[in-house]
């Protein structure tokens, strides 16, 4: 990872700006919403490698900091949400796609499908994951860069 | 399996509030399919999508929107040996890629 950025901040004109977007690892919350109300039905469990994954990369933007590459500007939390028709179609995704990263215990898995098939015509489920965005700008040539 | 990622495109309005693309040149590494790059490229100058996995560039060449054509490149390459010459883009991008 740093030398990706030792890369990145390579073929960036002096000045010149990284954009990090990434999901944040503390938490994966399971809603069943309408329009009419949203249920937050509990916490997915995010796993080692999803926890792994963002040490390192904080670990890589850190030491890429102390080299003096970037100067961080601005960093902002945000929420998007992943959204299914049915909590079925949600766990077969997990299950396949986000496998090595969160799992949803039956507990929970449970008290989806309830609420959804009590719920509304319009009743769907989603997962909701904190973002983070951080706005970085390349530091001037160092004096042995000359 | 129907999903629908971000459908309140706060994504897109983070990205947009956090830089200004009218004019620069754009790298994203890590651009996968293209989800993200259909979203802003249009406000470059140019950009070029940069990701390890083939497949995914397949897709991104086959559902890039038309209008994109003149704006939109994709390479097949690893963010730690990047096919450029030095101080040639205005603006990266880690899409959850870092």
């Amino acid at each position: 990872m740093v030398h990706a950025l030792s890369e990145i901040r390579r073929v960036l004109v002096q000045k010149g700006i990284l954009i990090d977007l990434r999901p944040m690892s503390e938490e994966r919350r399971v809603e069943v919403f309408s329009t009419r109300e949203t249920r937050e039905i509990g916490d997915a469990t995010v796993l080692p490698r999803e926890l792994d994954d963002n040490v390192a990369a904080n670990q890589a933007m850190t030491t890429a900091k102390s080299n003096g590459w970037f100067t961080r500007e601005s960093e902002e939390f945000f929420p998007i949400h992943y959204v299914w028709d049915s909590p079925k179609e949600m766990e077969e995704w997990i299950e396949t796609e986000w496998e090595d990263f969160i799992e949803i215990d039956e507990e929970i898995k449970q008290a989806a499908r309830s609420a959804w098939a009590l719920g509304d015509g319009d009743t769907r489920v989603r997962v909701k994951v904190n973002m983070l965005i951080t706005r970085w700008i390349k530091k001037d040539r160092s004096l042995n860069e000359y | 399996m129907t999903l629908i990622k971000d459908p309140e495109k706060n994504e897109t309005k983070k990205l947009h509030k956090a830089v200004d693309f009218a004019g620069k040149r754009v790298l994203e590494i890590g651009c996968g399919d293209g989800r993200l790059t259909w979203r802003y490229a249009s406000a470059s100058l140019s950009t070029i999508g940069l990701d390890p996995d083939k497949d995914s560039l397949r897709i991104a060449a086959i559902d890039h929107p038309s209008d994109l054509d003149d704006k939109i490149h994709f390479v097949n390459a690893e963010a730690e040996h990047i096919p450029f010459n030095k101080e040639t883009f205005d603006i990266a991008i880690l899409a959850w890629s870092l």
